[in-house]
């Protein structure tokens, strides 16, 4: 508990100094609780980022959208992983389309202490850009990229992204 | 497996014990032809018969076959393990801790450890994660940053796998602790390091964990080498340590503990014999559980096709990782390797293989219904039998207890005789609570035998009119052998003095217990060839007519002067005949 303690104030510092340095995640602790966490993904395109590479193919179908993710912290932190799902519906192979609940591995068997919340969040990130039709939660999404039908993918998950995950307009 | 040879003569050994109870197929055929042949002599003349036939040491050699494998106790299961591990530290000029993470890795295999390591000792390294040197030096640095804690520390407060990766002695300890109190997967421990695959072995756990834990850890090891090796398997009794250790591939499933438990090492149920390992499964779960369960577990859980664990499944997607140390990859639906499945498969959620039989099954399922109706009854007649022999086992195996410990000294007193002289007494006890478990398990056999079918109803008419006469036989000499072990010997027991026919008696004895085992031996064997035995027209000729209706008809005709004639002239024709050919 202490020792859970102490590592997620080092994590919050940490991020309140590095506010910058990835400028697309903003991880902000909840006021009275130390255990819970959200989280803002932004994912630009590559032109707004400068150019860098970050964030995969310039074609992901969420590019625009702002997706909040919701950390749960176990008291056994960092020796257990926190629980992490997406608050902002989106259609993906490896989320669960209502709970929002995340397939990944460094949640789950593959969790290591040296990992961070921050990195947690780079690793959905990056799982975003590289979907794993090959362990599939959301069935649908996972066969259409199986098929190989890459424009009905991109135009789901375009939609969603459209729907749930960008400022309403007018 | 010639190279187990020697170890099994050297190790702890049951022969002694339990040499006639083994199954093997020798070469004595001929041994049994007698008894085949004539159904009806079931008068009391066992006596004289059976000094001829089975008391020849001659004879007792040539069937007694060698026993395929070894009881290991806690010690000798240590011992071997340290054995292995200085073994492999020696040849590959390596730490006894590399040795261990090594062999852990190759599931205590040593030829594959060495076959391995000398074809490309660099990818075993890698793959285990054993490394020469560190991938990160800390040591000139006063301090450093622990990568779980994040702690600024001073250096003597640090700890690092072969890689050098360091963090501070606390989170180590909290690290393994978390690993171990996971299960035993926690011997496949890797350096905290995302990237890292340096392995976390032993000398790292003596070093940082606490005492409980650590004791865990070396009961996780000892296990371990059991359970991982594809040679060995616990003794399933409860409250027993032992393990037994055998060559795979080699002859007999059925062991016997030094606790006295018999068991088939391929499936770990008690001994089934003749039944088969895939039917006591069906048996057992139909047995253990009332329907709701057997509905329950058939629609929520599954075996990890590789270990056998029970899986329960609820949530996620198909593609299941049974626990470590098994870490098997798996299809959900088919069961198969996750690695089989692909777009050139048909696919990873819609798996084809499981579609493929769900078109069959689906024909399958209406019949299923239908038959279910009328199995209820058939199987509440088999599950009575059997579980009426199960009784009588092990109320034959109390009183085998009581006389051992009450009767056995009282009956050496009254009549002034050696302990060693009465242990025809316990081997019959022994040989009646064996023919139970026989008997016991035909039930079994006979309510998966398969369903008569138009064409194949006089094949099984046959069948079981075979076995049916095995079958009587066995029972018959079943049924004689408890009344003399149970009524005749309290004579002896409450007797005043020495009586004169005592030894009479322990020859009656023998000879029943010897023949009775013969009986079962055969039905056994009738039981496991089955299917090949009716090749014969001969074999069907001689034997239809009597078997079934009247196995005692052809009275004692060959009785007297059986034990004489026994294998010079074994009798030509005969199911006996027939059975012995196909047993080679």
């Amino acid at each position: 508990m202490k020792a859970s303690r102490a590592r997620l104030f080092k994590e919050y510092k940490e991020v309140q100094r590095e506010k910058t340095a990835d400028p697309d995640i903003q991880l902000v602790c909840d006021d009275s609780n130390i255990f819970k966490w959200t989280a803002l993904i932004k994912v630009v395109s590559k032109q707004k980022n400068g150019g860098k590479k970050k964030i995969g193919p310039s074609e992901t179908p969420y590019e625009g959208g702002v997706f909040q993710l919701a950390f749960a912290v176990p008291e056994q932190y960092p020796l257990q992983p926190p629980q992490v799902r997406f608050l902002t519906k989106i259609f993906h192979p490896n989320v669960h389309f209502k709970t929002g609940e995340i397939c990944l591995d460094i949640l789950k068997n593959a969790w290591s202490p040296a990992w961070t919340l921050q990195s947690v969040c780079r690793a959905i990130i990056a799982l975003m850009a590289h979907p794993e039709p090959d362990s599939p939660l959301n069935c649908d999404s996972g066969n259409l990229l199986r098929s190989g039908d890459m424009r009905g993918f991109q135009s789901m998950a375009r939609m969603y992204t459209r729907l749930a995950a960008m400022p309403k307009k007018g | 497996m010639v190279s187990e040879d020697n170890v099994i003569e050297d190790s702890v050994s049951v022969e002694d014990d339990f040499d006639g109870d083994d199954y093997e197929y020798d070469d004595g055929g001929d041994d049994y032809d007698d008894d085949y042949g004539d159904a009806g002599d079931d008068d009391d003349d066992y006596g004289l018969v059976e000094d001829d036939d089975v008391d020849d040491p001659g004879a007792m050699v040539s069937r007694r076959p060698k026993l395929g494998y070894t009881v290991l106790q806690e010690a000798d299961i240590k011992q071997r393990q340290e054995d292995d591990i200085s073994k492999v530290s020696t040849v590959l000029s390596l730490s006894q801790v590399e040795a261990t993470i090594l062999l852990r890795h190759y599931n205590w295999n040593v030829n594959e450890v060495h076959d391995e390591w000398f074809s490309d000792e660099e990818r075993v390294r890698k793959s285990v994660g054993l490394f020469e040197r560190q991938v990160v030096d800390v040591s000139d640095a006063s301090e450093f940053t622990c990568g779980i804690c994040f702690d600024l520390l001073p250096c003597d407060n640090f700890a690092s796998a072969s890689c050098g990766h360091p963090f501070c002695q606390e989170c180590w300890q909290g690290y393994i602790c978390t690993s171990i109190n996971d299960g035993p997967g926690c011997l496949l421990l890797r350096c905290p390091e995302p990237s890292c695959k340096a392995a976390v072995g032993p000398d790292m756990i003596d070093k940082l964990a606490p005492c409980e834990e650590k004791e865990k850890y070396s009961q996780f090891l000892l296990r371990s080498y059991i359970e991982d090796n594809r040679e060995a398997k616990w003794c399933p009794a409860p409250g027993c340590e032992n393990a037994v250790n055998f060559a795979v591939g080699g002859g007999d499933f059925d062991v016997t503990c030094l606790c006295s438990y018999r068991f088939c090492r391929n499936c770990t149920v008690e001994a089934h014999r003749p039944v088969d390992c895939e039917t006591v499964t069906k048996w057992m779960l139909k047995n253990s559980v009332d329907g709701e369960n057997v509905n329950w577990i058939l629609h929520h859980s599954k075996t990890c096709p590789k270990c056998k664990r029970p899986i329960e499944k609820n949530q996620g997607c198909m593609h299941m990782t049974c626990t470590p140390p098994c870490s098997y990859e798996f299809c959900w639906l088919c069961l198969r390797a996750w690695s089989s499945h692909g777009l050139a498969t048909g696919g990873f959620y819609s798996c084809n293989v499981y579609e493929a039989e769900m078109q069959k099954g689906n024909v399958d399922a209406a019949m299923r219904r239908e038959m279910a109706k009328n199995s209820f009854e058939k199987y509440t007649h088999y599950y009575e039998r059997w579980a009426s022999n199960q009784s009588s086992r092990e109320k034959a195996l109390e009183d085998l207890n009581r006389m051992e410990s009450e009767n056995m000294e009282k009956l050496c007193n009254v009549q002034c005789t050696t302990m060693s002289q009465l242990k025809c007494i316990t081997e019959a006890w022994l040989q009646i609570v064996e023919c139970r478990r026989v008997l016991k398990w035909t039930y079994a056999y006979g309510y998966y035998l398969p369903e008569h079918e138009k064409t194949k109803t006089q094949f099984f008419e046959y069948l079981q009119g075979i076995h049916f006469f095995f079958f009587l036989k066995a029972e018959a000499g079943l049924e004689r052998l408890h009344r003399c072990a149970e009524k005749e010997l309290d004579k002896y027991v409450t007797a005043d003095g020495p009586s004169s026919d005592f030894d009479d008696f322990r020859t009656k004895l023998t000879g029943l217990t010897s023949v009775t085992k013969t009986y079962f031996e055969n039905l056994v064997r009738a039981l496991e060839n089955g299917l090949e035995d009716v090749n014969s027209t001969a074999c069907n000729k001689t034997v239809s007519p009597r078997s079934p209706a009247s196995p005692r008809s052809p009275t004692g005709r060959n009785g007297k002067g059986r034990g004489s004639r026994g294998k010079e002239s074994p009798r030509a024709g005969g199911a006996s005949k027939n059975v012995d050919d196909t047993s080679k």
